[in-house]
């Protein structure tokens, strides 16, 4: 068993270094004629990617890649990818960007440059109506329960910053909302966005977000640090995108509500 | 390969993995007494009661035997709230379990009621006991014996099964480590240290079993 997981592990390391060998990213002129862009989506974050019945990738994200490769004069080639290999692919230069909640941080950006912001993430307070609570910090009490999803990330900062509340850990998105839902908490820390679809399942339920947000998350295109030409175009891109409605349209269609806190578009950059 | 095992980082959560565990154990113990007496009731029903009350309990000991216990608990914590019946995270596993637990004794219990020999209840009647006094004096005594075990057993599996009570928001054994694991990402050692852990109560607890059982009913019961 030892012997076959330490196979395994070699196999793995020596892919995972093979995808890391000898890096070149592809130069806005490469991208145009070469007619194809190619564009990393994680499937696993609904709406922003996800497989529909015929086990295709959609979702915002790839279409707003679309509309991308549209103004490019390209097609697009959506190339599927995790989170663990998703930066390692663009340095690779696998793909030509990565999208897929890029939130840019500064650890990021020492590997892979960033565009503009394409959307934002709201860490926020989901609640429900008659919870009078008007920021996260009022909620530091014994009789505030959160809801949360277990191992996720939020778990942790109400851990540090709000200790005195008490948490229920439940096992996956679906569940916890329900819990929300059904009254078993107060409240809920977590991506506010990505709530729209769970929220909706519970349509008796009278919810509320908290209107300030706990965190604000920035997130680009994510792109290779010797690209800066396609980086460029790509501003511009995102820039329009903004500009003609179409990143506030698509959200809507994929997010079921507008963004919570939009980009706020300006023309210098 | 490069794998170095680092239980360092695990020692200084090991007082939330004993929390989990003496928290497993009081489910444990609790559902398994809930379930010892709804077990007793419903075997003592099954070979002596009317014909109608024994079909009743025969439909919840199969509804409960056939069905998995976690989506018992799904049922319990879920889907009651929609009827207006809200249990908290430890009583919806704490009903579920004892639910659960009193189908499988019942029919082990059953089993056990059937063991006793005909001749003994035969010689009771002859000499005017009563159902009630056949049940304390002649079928409780040589049934405890024969039932010793398998329902020692039965309690292992359900400290074993508390650890689903996690899915529920039970900060039980399984829920502090995978906490502990999203925390330190150290695996191995959070689940090693964890299943140590398992063993050392379950063995504690037949130790425990096999003193009492052979103690209060010389019944002989295999250690390990």
């Amino acid at each position: 068993m030892l012997k076959k997981l330490a196979l395994f592990g070699a196999i793995a390391l020596t892919a995972f270094a093979t995808t890391l060998a000898p890096a070149s990213a592809r130069t806005l002129d490469e991208v145009i004629s070469s007619g194809t862009i190619r564009v990393g989506v994680n499937p696993t974050l609904p709406p922003l990617g996800k497989f529909d019945e015929k086990n295709q990738i959609v979702g915002f994200d790839v279409d707003f890649a679309t509309e991308i490769a549209k103004m490019l004069g390209v097609k697009l080639e959506v190339v599927q990818v995790g989170s663990p290999d998703r930066i390692p692919f663009v340095v690779s230069g696998k793909i030509d960007f990565v999208m897929g909640a890029m939130t840019r941080n500064p650890e990021r950006a020492k590997v892979i440059d960033f565009t503009v912001p394409a959307h934002t993430e709201v860490l926020g307070i989901l609640t429900t109506e008659g919870q009078e609570y008007k920021e996260w910090k009022e909620m530091d009490k014994p009789e505030v329960t959160f809801v949360q999803v277990r191992g996720s990330t939020p778990v942790k900062f109400i851990e540090e910053n709000l200790k005195n509340a008490k948490v229920t850990l439940l096992d996956n998105y679906p569940d916890a909302v329900r819990a929300l839902a059904q009254g078993r908490g107060t409240a809920m820390i977590d991506v506010m966005d990505f709530m729209g679809e769970h929220m909706e399942k519970h349509r008796n339920t009278k919810w509320k977000i908290v209107e300030t947000p706990v965190d604000v998350y920035y997130c680009g295109l994510g792109v290779a640090k010797n690209s800066t030409g396609l980086k460029d175009w790509l501003n511009v891109a995102v820039f329009e995108m903004h500009r003609r409605g179409k990143t506030a349209e698509m959200w809507k269609k994929w997010f079921g509500m507008d963004m919570i806190e939009p980009v706020q578009v300006s023309p210098y950059f | 390969m490069g794998y170095v095992l680092q239980y360092g980082q695990i020692w200084p959560y090991l007082p939330r993995l004993l929390d989990g565990a003496w928290l497993a154990l009081q489910i444990a113990v609790l559902a398994f007494c809930g379930g010892l007496l709804i077990g007793t009731l419903g075997a003592a029903i099954k070979s002596f009661g009317p014909r109608w009350l024994s079909m009743i309990v025969g439909a919840y000991v199969t509804f409960f035997t056939n069905t998995p216990q976690l989506v018992q608990i799904f049922f319990l914590y879920f889907a009651l709230p929609d009827a207006g019946i809200l249990l908290s995270s430890f009583n919806a596993v704490l009903l579920g379990m004892t639910l659960n637990a009193g189908a499988y004794l019942t029919e082990i219990q059953r089993a056990g009621f059937e063991s006793s020999r005909r001749s003994e209840l035969e010689a009771s009647e002859v000499l005017g006991f009563s159902r009630l006094q056949q049940i304390r004096y002649v079928i409780l005594p040589h049934v405890a014996q024969v039932l010793f075990p398998p329902l020692s057993n039965h309690f292992i599996i359900m400290t074993l099964g508390t650890s689903m009570a996690a899915v529920f928001g039970v900060e039980e054994l399984t829920g502090q480590a995978l906490n502990i694991n999203s925390m330190t990402f150290r695996s191995i050692e959070v689940f090693t240290v964890t299943a140590g852990i398992y063993v050392v109560l379950t063995l504690i607890a037949s130790v425990l079993l096999a003193a009492f059982g052979r103690f209060a009913f010389r019944a002989r019961t295999k250690l390990i």
